[in-house]
């Protein structure tokens, strides 16, 4: 069912409809949660906030082009609300960051399943330790595929910066995936 | 790696040593050009002169072939990082989360004042403009007599939280009202009735220029001895 329509059930208060549009959206919004905060009870927490969000404010949703951007700019806000929240009253114990998260993918067998999580573990570990930046223009462009001028509006930066940032932060994470013996 | 991205095996007789060593005293370090087009060549959108040239440095470089070799597999691993399974039961968690909520027609502005009362720098931001506020009330005429006054009531409708807000501005400016009475009483004595009434500025101003030339002015000359030891003039 195209987005409009779903929208237009969602709105008249159709459940299954509901539901649909939870599952459409689930994995972007808990993945750029899980991306942000390197938590996946955290993820999961923030991303059932997110959705109640959208449910309180379905006259908002933006139509079908709109709509992405929307849920990941009010995922960012949500996202950026708990880290400044987690900076000023840091918990009492911190869950391993290890745990690992189900990749959605196609895989071909066991082993290319392990090789492609181990990669993607790398991936993320290496996400972290670059700047904040750097890491939200990674997140929004390469892996949620947003546009520049979508990007520039959510950081509040002009189009040049998310451009040449774009450059030097794909860069900053393949140095260090090759330091960590990932490009050989 | 990519095949295009790894290095060939040197040609008898060339040394990559003899090689660096003539770039680094020429031109510089052609790793550190190839790092500024990198992407550029693994998007595909450099111009086909800098690629081929591309390619022959990398033929030759094993760090850079490296480097090129990890962006073009992020490529793909980013591209597939978009989507993360929450897990079996997220989306039923959802749904109980949100059976009895009701859906707005549209934003109220109970849920605006909410938002914004709890945000993370709105101490930080409700003192600033207090400030401001404070400020402009001592210097500013204000447009309606006893504003100040009928501001809780204005705000009541918005909340306790607001009325609170108000209400400790209001004291503030009472508060800096007093302080900067107390402050000026020995300099500007007969004009303390303008801070009551506002429109203070150009009161101490027109009370400065008033004053200036006073204290501008150059002190007389101490009297000569002369003058102290002349005679009366005609005591007759």
């Amino acid at each position: 069912m195209e987005l409009p329509q779903l929208l237009a059930l969602v709105r008249r208060g159709d459940e299954l409809a509901w539901e649909a549009f939870v599952r459409r959206f689930q994995s972007r919004v808990f993945g750029l949660a899980y991306h942000y905060t390197a938590q996946a009870e955290d993820a999961r927490d923030l991303a059932q906030e997110v959705f109640i969000r959208i449910y309180q404010n379905l006259a908002l949703v933006p139509g079908e082009d709109g709509c992405l951007p929307w849920i990941i700019r009010i995922t960012r806000n949500a996202c950026i609300d708990h880290l400044r929240r987690r900076k000023a009253r840091p918990p009492l114990w911190d869950l391993p960051a290890d745990e690992m998260f189900d990749l959605r993918s196609t895989d071909r067998n066991p082993e290319e399943a392990h090789l492609e999580a181990v990669r993607k573990t790398m991936v993320h570990r290496a996400l972290q330790e670059l700047t904040d930046l750097n890491r939200e223009v990674i997140l929004l462009k390469e892996i949620q595929g947003l546009g520049l001028e979508e990007i520039a509006a959510i950081l509040e930066v002009p189009v040049g910066t998310v451009k040449s940032r774009s450059h030097r932060a794909r860069l900053e994470l393949a140095q260090k995936l090759v330091a960590a013996g990932m490009g050989a | 790696m990519h095949p295009d991205f790894k290095a060939t095996p040197q040609e008898p007789g060339m040394s990559p040593e003899l090689t660096r060593a003539i770039l680094t005293r020429t031109s510089g370090d052609p790793c550190h050009r190839l790092q500024s087009l990198a992407c550029d060549f693994v998007d595909g959108t450099l111009e086909a002169e800098q690629a081929s040239l591309v390619r022959l440095h990398l033929g030759h470089c094993g760090a850079c072939s490296a480097l090129v070799g990890a962006l073009a597999g992020l490529q793909t691993d980013l591209s597939a990082m978009a989507q993360v399974d929450p897990g079996p039961w997220f989306t039923q968690a959802v749904l109980r989360a949100t059976r009895h909520l009701p859906i707005r027609q549209g934003a109220d502005l109970r849920e605006f004042w909410w938002r914004l009362m709890h945000r993370p720098r709105i101490a930080l931001e409700a003192a600033y403009l207090g400030a401001a506020a404070g400020l402009m009330g001592i210097y500013l005429p204000m447009p309606v007599p006893d504003l100040a006054l009928r501001i809780p009531a204005l705000v009541q409708p918005l909340g306790d939280s607001a009325l609170r807000v108000a209400e400790q501005m209001a004291q503030a400016e009472r508060r800096t009202t007093t302080t900067l009475q107390r402050s000026l009483r020995p300099v500007a004595k007969p004009r303390l009735d303008s801070l009551r009434r506002g429109n203070l500025w150009p009161r101490v101003s027109s009370w400065i220029k008033a004053r200036l030339p006073f204290f501008l002015r150059t002190p007389p000359s101490p009297p000569s001895p002369d003058a102290e030891k002349a005679p009366p003039a005609n005591p007759g």
